[in-house]
This record gives C-alpha cells, structure tokens and sequence, in this order.
C-alpha cells in the first residue's frame, strides 16, 4: 500500500467515555452532592483501531447497534477526539452526510437547499447555478416555495440526496445514507453513490443496510463492541457479520424465552 | 501571539464558504425570530419600547430627574442593554441548541456562536435605525464626536462575543446556570447608568470599573446625545477589557468545545 495514495489513516484509535450514573450537570446539584462526589464509570466505545482507507475507495463499517459505528465516524469527522495516542491523519477536504440533517423546517425548500447546501461547503454562486437541478433531480419543482414542515420524508430524503450529490468535498462520510424508500427512490440512491464513485470520491460508509455494502463497497470493516474484528472484501466480512448475528440472536432469544418460561412457574 | 489567535479563530476547516455560511446561519435566526409573525422585526422594537415607556414614567412623572433629553438617554441606554442581555442569552444556548449541526455536519462552533451575534445585531442596528429617527424629532447637534460611536459598538462586540464563548460552554456543564444568569442579569441592569443620571456612578467609580458595559454606556450617551467627548479613562479600561474576555473566551472555547460535545 503506498503511502501517498491513504487519505485517511487511524492509528491506535481508543475512546472512552465517562459516563456518569447520577445526573450532576446543574449548578444545585453540584451544591447539594458537595460531600458526595459523583463517581463516573469508564465505558470503552472503540479499542484499537487501525485503518488506512486509500483514495477514490469505497470504505463500508458494519457492526450491530452499539458495536462503536457512530463513535468512529465522530472521530473520524473530529467531532470526537480519540483517547491519547491515538492518530488521525486525513488529507483532503471531508464532508460528512446524513441525510435530512441541517434541514430547518420552518424554512422553505429553497431556502434550505441555500442553508443545506452553504453548511456542506458549496459557495452562494455554485448553488444558484446547480439550483434548478437540484430541484428536478428531487422532483420538487412546485413546491420550491413550501415550508419543509409540509412535506412527507421521502420529499425531504430526495432533497438532501440531491444536495449532495453536488458537495465538493474528495472524502465523504455516509452515515446510514441510503436504503430508505420505493423503487424509484432507491434508484436515486444508485444514481449517487455511482456519481460519486465515477467522480473519484473517497467513501466512508456505515450503514446496517447490507445490500448497499455488499454492492458498492471495495473493503468492509466489521466492528464489535468497540473492536476491530477484520477488514475485508465485503462478502468476508458480510459473511462474519451475519454468523455474529445469528448466534447473538441465538443466545438472546434462548435467554429471553428461558426467562419467560421461568417467570411463567 | 496574533498569528496563534488567528490558528484559534480558524480552526482546520474548510474556509472557502465561512462567511458566507455564517451570514445564512444569521439571516435564517433572524428570520424564523422575526419574520413568522405579523408584526414582523418590529417585535424587535416593542420589547425596549415598552420598556422605554414604563421607565420614561416612573423616572421622569415619580422619581424626577435632571437628565437633559432623558428619553433619549433612556432610549439608546435600553437599546444597548437589550442587545446584550438578549445576546447573552441566545449565546448561551447556541451550542447545546444547534447539537445536530456540530454533531453531523461539518461546522466550526464559532461560525455559531459568531452567526447568533450577527442576527442579533441586526436587530441592534434596526434599533439604532429608529434611534436616529426619533432623534430628529429632538435638538441634538451632532459633532465629529459621534465618529467615537463605531469604536464602542466594537468595543461591545468583543465583550459580547467573548462572554457568549464562555456561557454556551458553561451551560452545557450546569444545565440551570441561566436561571442564575437571569438573576445576575437583573441585578447587573441597575450598575448601569439606563435610566439613572450617570454622575450618580461617579461617585460610586469602583461601579464604573468593575463593570465596563456602565463605561460603553456613558460613552455612548456623551457621543450620541450630548455631542462631548468620551471619557478616556473607561474607554482605555473597556476596551482592554474587551480584548481581554475576547481572548479568555477563545481559550475557553477551544479548550473546552470538543469536550463539551460529548457530554451535550
């Protein structure tokens, strides 16, 4: 793997929460317990994380609920600063999108392709030129003019879909973007990820919607419970994740119906 | 030191569309404040109207006063405490308000922050737009002195600015802290020369020292209404404290942001 061509590289990534049993985040609470101090746990979300994702690839991170997804995208966005020692590198500009976030619904469409599109990075100028576009590819037009709050959430999926099919950034962060809606609309969906992949971007995907990884991804990270389980070819890690999941789901439901049946006697 | 402020001022983001993406963030503030309602920005206006006419009669009908063109005194007086105290406390909301633009967009929390002080200006320079119209019902004779005006509205935005860094990081660690500023606030209002003769804080200086918004405020009204100079001594003394809370709350805020995230 040669260096110049990894645009995101994480080194020994950790994370650590502390999290605090009782709630002490008020001034009268902080007075009262004054002799009580709170004791907070350390819960870990992520273990050791080495990733090198190169340019133009499609990266895709599964794991179960919990299992630190949302965690290393944070820290990979730098929304969250991983424990010390750990290193992240990323060349390039970086974006991260979800779809229906910087939405305001007391503004109308068009003003919030303006806010949406500003806050992703696109100038005032780009975003008068593309305007139009966006509003066909969304299938918007006669409602340019209507309030955010009025339209149904595949109006507003679309919406962002086509925002971002124009962002400008080389890297992209997914985050459960996609998946979502009828036949015409996941052929949207298709239409943006190709977009993407024709024009060079580097992906970062995460997503619990499988057919999508396996269909577009080049290399899949599986994550469980804050740990790095492989790094593969999609089929790979699909394959380990499913057993993963067959036989968490085993061991809850044999635990779940044994507790029923004894609560039953 | 200035280049270090500056890396503080501009984080690693991108900077192509900054400006423009705080003046969104503004207008849009100030849009949904103002624009949904019938009345529209004037709601800006009826808050210090109102509270002009409550004041104008209690110091000028009961307590009487010898505040030559005490309305306007009043008036430019409220208008700056208005923009603060209003200010203040959009400030301190701002990050735990906007948590889904930090969390899943790629945003310089300043650029919020920076966007809440903008709309808020707005309406301050609505207000002083309506100042001056009133004003020409008045005598005033304006002079060269008025050039200071510029400086003390910049002199308040650095204060403002500054302090709205470290209460929207407060209030995400004591989520009652506004009850307390509210009280704070209310008591803050009276060691201000609003609707009280100024020459009274002189003889109480260590008033005037302690708090620098009494020093914009006379400033203000020497320049504005009177046509005099400003009092150097407080001009000196606020504007260093303007930089100094300025710097204080970057330091704070760039300490303290990315932690703050995790616990919002």
């Amino acid at each position: 793997m040669s260096n110049e061509n990894v645009v995101i590289k994480l080194s020994n990534i950790n994370k650590t929460f502390r999290i605090k049993d009782r709630n002490t985040g008020s001034v009268l609470a902080k007075v009262s317990n004054i002799f009580n101090p709170n004791k907070s746990r350390a819960i870990k979300a992520l273990e050791n994380i080495n990733v090198e994702i190169k340019k133009g690839e499609f990266f895709g991170i599964i794991g179960s609920n919990g299992s630190g997804k949302s965690t290393l995208l944070k820290i990979m966005t730098s929304v969250y600063q991983p424990d010390k020692g750990g290193e992240i590198k990323i060349t390039g500009d970086f974006q991260r999108l979800t779809l229906a976030t910087g939405f305001d619904n007391e503004l109308t469409a068009r003003e919030n392709i303006f806010l949406n599109g500003s806050l992703h990075g696109l100038s005032f100028k780009k975003i008068r030129i593309i305007f139009n576009s966006i509003l066909q590819f969304a299938e918007l037009e006669k409602f340019v003019d209507t309030k955010v709050k009025y339209f149904s959430s595949g109006m507003i999926s679309r919406l962002a879909f086509s925002i971002a099919v124009n962002i400008e950034a080389d890297i992209l962060f997914l985050d459960e973007f996609g998946g979502v809606g009828d036949a015409s609309f996941r052929k949207k969906t298709e239409q943006v990820f190709n977009d993407f992949i024709l024009r060079g971007k580097t992906i970062v995907h995460v997503s619990h919607e499988l057919d999508t990884i396996s269909e577009y991804c080049d290399r899949v990270l599986l994550l469980d419970k804050g740990k790095q389980i492989l790094i593969d070819k999609p089929d790979v890690a699909l394959a380990s994740y499913r057993r993963k999941v067959k036989k968490d789901e085993g061991i809850s439901l044999h635990t779940f119906l044994h507790n029923e049946t004894t609560r039953r006697d | 030191m200035i280049n270090k402020i500056s890396s503080l001022l501009i984080a690693n983001l991108p900077k192509k569309n900054r400006l423009e993406r705080i003046w969104i963030l503004a207008k849009t503030d100030f849009k949904k404040r103002y624009y949904g309602t019938s009345l529209g920005i004037l709601w800006a206006l009826i808050n210090p109207i109102f509270q002009l006419i409550i004041y104008y009669f209690v110091f000028s009908v009961f307590f009487k006063n010898d505040v030559p063109n005490f309305s306007l005194y009043l008036f430019s007086g409220l208008i700056l405490w208005m923009f603060i105290s209003e200010s203040n406390k959009k400030g301190m909301y701002m990050i735990s308000s906007n948590r889904h633009l930090i969390e899943m967009i790629r945003i310089d929390k300043h650029d919020i922050i920076t966007a809440g002080l903008v709309s808020n200006s707005l309406a301050l320079i609505f207000n002083f737009f309506v100042y001056f119209i009133v004003a020409a019902f008045f005598d005033i004779q304006y002079n060269a002195n008025l050039l200071y005006l510029p400086l003390i509205i910049f002199n308040l935005m650095l204060i403002t600015y500054g302090v709205n860094l470290i209460l929207s990081i407060i209030y995400v660690y004591l989520r009652d802290f506004d009850h307390f500023w509210d009280i704070f606030m209310i008591a803050a209002f009276w060691a201000n020369p609003i609707v009280y003769n100024e020459s009274i804080l002189y003889q109480y200086k260590i008033v005037l020292y302690l708090n620098p918004i009494s020093g914009l405020i006379i400033n203000m009204h020497n320049c504005l209404i009177y046509g005099k100079s400003v009092d150097f001594e407080l001009l000196q003394l606020n504007l260093i404290f303007g930089v100094f809370i300025f710097i204080v709350g970057i330091f704070i805020f760039k300490h303290h942001s990315k932690k703050v995230i995790e616990i919002l």
